[in-house]
């Protein structure tokens, strides 16, 4: 199991990796909501890595906060997109810029 | 006298005005006029009734005995205590402590007496005012502060009361504020019982911090009649305040002085009294001449162990007395406002009252502050129901034959006149003549202490019968001279009662200059203030006595002869005395002094600092912040693209950056 540790860390960097680049580069604002939540969920694999290697519970703990911490960001974030779409300025978010300057 | 109604009554003689002034303030006006007219002066004579029987409490007691300190109120006691709250060790206090002794309560008899007097006339004289409840509120107010500095025992509270003295004469000055002169007459006077009360609080931080006990160890009280025991001579080197004539003493001593002088409108502080006449009568009858002005007399004659312990400063304060009194008595000769000319009557008077005790003549200094206060407060209020028939009227030239409209006011106002003038048998020639023998007991060296208070009296006979004379007699000057009519019964009531008054109290005290059949004055303040050391053979004195009151005399008749008669006329004197007449009538020029000194230079550095200072200072500091925030705003608006993934960026780089930063500090 020990072996597997490098692994599981450098899947979860990547994981972030593609998330953050996701939340650069993508115009729609579902994706880059959706690429922030795979960023939460690397960090969570991270977290839960480390609980592992040292045999404590602190980092499942955590990784359970965030989650709920994640759910309840779903639920205003989804409903913030969902109002911005109503309001008819589709969701690309470089048109998203009326508060600039 | 037992404790125990002491406090009640002298906690009722405070109480009372105090209760006045704060239902008559905190009802903002609403009371109607019928209750005030009630109220106002109504707490202030329950006063003096429970100032009366303090009086009679305490002549029922021994003469060593009479002397009395209740507290009345705990406020401050840094008194370490044992859990079953004994005192262990005293430590600073500072409380409401009340000293009813014979001083004391002459000057409380004399506030709540004739200020009740005065309360009772002005319900007639304030009648048609529409502040009406705001001035009985602010009358309340001076008697309850007056009450607080003449009984505390505490210097804190004595302190206390005598700045709130000088607010309730700036708010009763000011009164009318409608009018620029009187905010001005007011804001003059308040400045100028600051100047004293700093000179009086730094007196008593030198006390504080300097006096020792018996064991030459340092006391730090307050407490008055601790400071007194301790501040003459003792076994120890380092005892009281140091030697007798030592400099601390002296220092103490003038400071205190200084108190004394704002107070009490002694040059050269005193400006402010004659312009205080912008207030109302009663006012001026109340505050400067029956009580507020003598509170440098109860000062000096309160603080007298340490001029004791102080030729020097006592010194002073009797040339400043008798230098305020001369000059005084020279600038009312020519002043035509009525009002003015007992107003600087009242300085002359209190002048010779302030020489008295400088020379340690406290009984005679107290007694003519006794009389004063009877015929100065009949002088003004008679003034006032002449002023109050002619519409505000206060120019002499304007008036004329008025004794025979006014006839119960003419006659009273004689009275005072006789009685200020120091005729013999009315109330000042006693208290006079008293106050003279003590300049002239201090020695053959110094007659000429007597040669100027004689010149003082004769003076002040002169000016006084000058009024009486243009004011009363003659033909009426003006239509509504012709048309004035008496004054109504509530006001002519106090003045007759302080006509005889004035009449009658010189004759609790014959003693002077050798005569001393009946002393009950002296006798009365003599466990307070000792009799004076010297006294003159009494040949001199009997002479003197003579001279001293022809003179005075003489006064009358050149006032008649001048004024009545005709046979000199005042213009040839002008004519013939320049320099003389126009120094009297610019009132020695003191206002244009210190305009020059003071106000001018302070003003010229205002509009310097207006001019110069804030434009190119303030202005300059605050545009360059504004423009300093504007210009970097500027450039750090076009960080906001309004493009969500740049942000995005920026925050991940930064993040990095962070995260690199804060594994080589980890590393």
């Amino acid at each position: 199991m020990s072996g597997l540790f490098p692994g599981f860390l450098i899947l979860s960097a990547a994981l972030f990796a593609v998330g953050a680049l996701g939340v650069m580069v993508r115009r729609n604002l579902l994706v880059v909501f959706m690429s922030i939540e795979l960023m939460l969920n690397a960090g969570n694999l991270a977290l839960i890595t480390f609980a592992r290697y040292t045999d404590t519970m602190a980092g499942q703990v955590f990784a359970l906060i965030v989650i709920a911490v994640a759910a309840s960001e779903v639920v205003v974030g989804l409903a913030l997109i969902t109002g911005v779409y109503r309001s008819g300025r589709g969701l690309d978010v470089d048109e998203m810029s009326e508060m600039r300057e | 006298m037992n404790p125990n109604s002491t406090l009640a009554l002298s906690a009722v003689a405070l109480g009372l005005p105090t209760a006045g002034f704060l239902v008559n303030a905190l009802s903002a006006g609403r009371l109607p006029r019928r209750v005030v007219s009630l109220l106002g002066p109504g707490v202030v004579l329950g006063a003096f009734v429970a100032t009366v029987v303090l009086l009679v409490q305490l002549l029922g007691q021994p003469p060593a005995a009479r002397g009395i300190t209740v507290t009345l109120w705990q406020w401050l006691d840094l008194s370490v205590r044992s859990g079953s709250g004994a005192v262990a060790k005293t430590g600073f206090n500072a409380n409401l402590t009340v000293r009813i002794d014979p001083l004391s309560l002459l000057m409380m008899l004399v506030i709540t007496g004739v200020g009740g007097l005065i309360h009772v006339y002005s319900v007639g004289y304030m009648a048609e005012d529409p502040g009406y409840n705001r001035f009985f509120a602010y009358m309340n107010l001076f008697i309850t502060s007056m009450l607080v500095l003449v009984m505390s025992d505490s210097l804190v509270f004595l302190i206390i009361g005598w700045a709130m003295v000088a607010f309730a004469s700036y708010v009763l000055i000011a009164f009318w504020y409608q009018r620029p002169s009187a905010v001005a007459a007011g804001r003059k006077a308040f400045i100028t019982q600051v100047i004293g009360d700093v000179g009086l609080v730094l007196g008593t931080f030198l006390i504080f911090l300097n006096l020792r006990g018996g064991d030459g160890q340092l006391l730090h009280t307050v407490d008055l009649q601790t400071i007194f025991a301790n501040v003459g001579p003792g076994p120890h080197l380092h005892n009281g305040l140091g030697p007798m004539g030592g400099g601390l003493v002296t220092v103490i001593g003038i400071l205190l002085f200084v108190g004394a002088a704002a107070k009490s409108a002694q040059w050269p502080l005193h400006t402010w009294l004659p312009d205080a006449m912008e207030g109302p009568t009663p006012v001026s009858a109340l505050i400067h001449a029956a009580t507020m002005v003598t509170a440098g007399v109860y000062l000096i004659a309160r603080f007298h162990p340490i001029y004791q312990q102080a030729p020097v400063a006592g010194g002073v304060v009797a040339a400043v007395g008798m230098g305020t009194a001369v000059m005084a008595a020279v600038i009312g000769c020519t002043q035509f406002d009525i009002k003015r000319v007992i107003a600087y009557s009242t300085m002359s008077q209190i002048g010779l009252m302030i020489f008295a005790v400088g020379v340690g003549a406290y009984s005679a200094g107290m007694f003519q502050f006794f009389t004063h206060a009877c015929f100065k407060a009949l002088l003004f209020l008679a003034a006032g129901n002449v002023i109050h028939a002619l519409h505000d009227d206060q120019d002499i030239r304007e008036m004329g034959g008025l004794s025979a409209r006014m006839r119960v006011t003419f006659i009273t106002f004689v009275v005072g006149s006789l009685a200020l003038a120091g005729i013999p048998l009315f109330a000042g020639w006693f208290s006079k003549e008293e106050l003279l023998s003590a300049g002239l007991a201090l020695g053959p060296a110094v007659p000429w202490l007597w040669v100027i208070g004689v010149c003082v009296n004769v003076l002040t006979s002169f000016y006084i019968f000058r009024v009486v004379w243009i004011a009363f007699r003659g033909q009426p000057a003006t239509p509504r001279a012709a048309s004035a009519h008496e004054a109504p019964a509530v006001m002519l009531v106090p003045v007759v009662v302080l006509a005889g008054l004035a009449s009658v109290v010189g004759f609790l005290n014959i003693d002077f200059f050798g005569f001393h059949p009946l002393t009950l004055f002296s006798d009365f303040l003599r466990p307070v203030v000792g009799v004076p050391a010297a006294q003159a053979g009494d040949g001199i004195q009997a002479l003197a006595l003579l001279a001293g009151t022809v003179l005075s005399l003489g006064g009358l008749g050149v006032a008649w002869a001048v004024y009545g008669r005709k046979v000199i006329s005042p213009e040839l004197v002008s004519r013939r005395l320049p320099w003389l007449y126009q120094l009297s009538l610019q009132k020695f020029y003191w206002d244009e002094i210190y305009g020059a000194a003071l106000a001018r230079p302070g003003l010229a550095l205002a509009a310097r600092v207006r001019d110069v200072t804030e434009p190119r200072v303030f202005d300059g500091v605050i545009d360059g912040v504004r423009s300093g925030v504007s210009g970097l705003a500027d450039d750090l608006r076009s960080l906001q693209t309004g493009f969500l993934r740049e942000y995005a960026l920026v925050f991940f780089i930064c993040a990095v950056l962070g995260l690199i930063v804060l594994g080589f500090r980890l590393a």
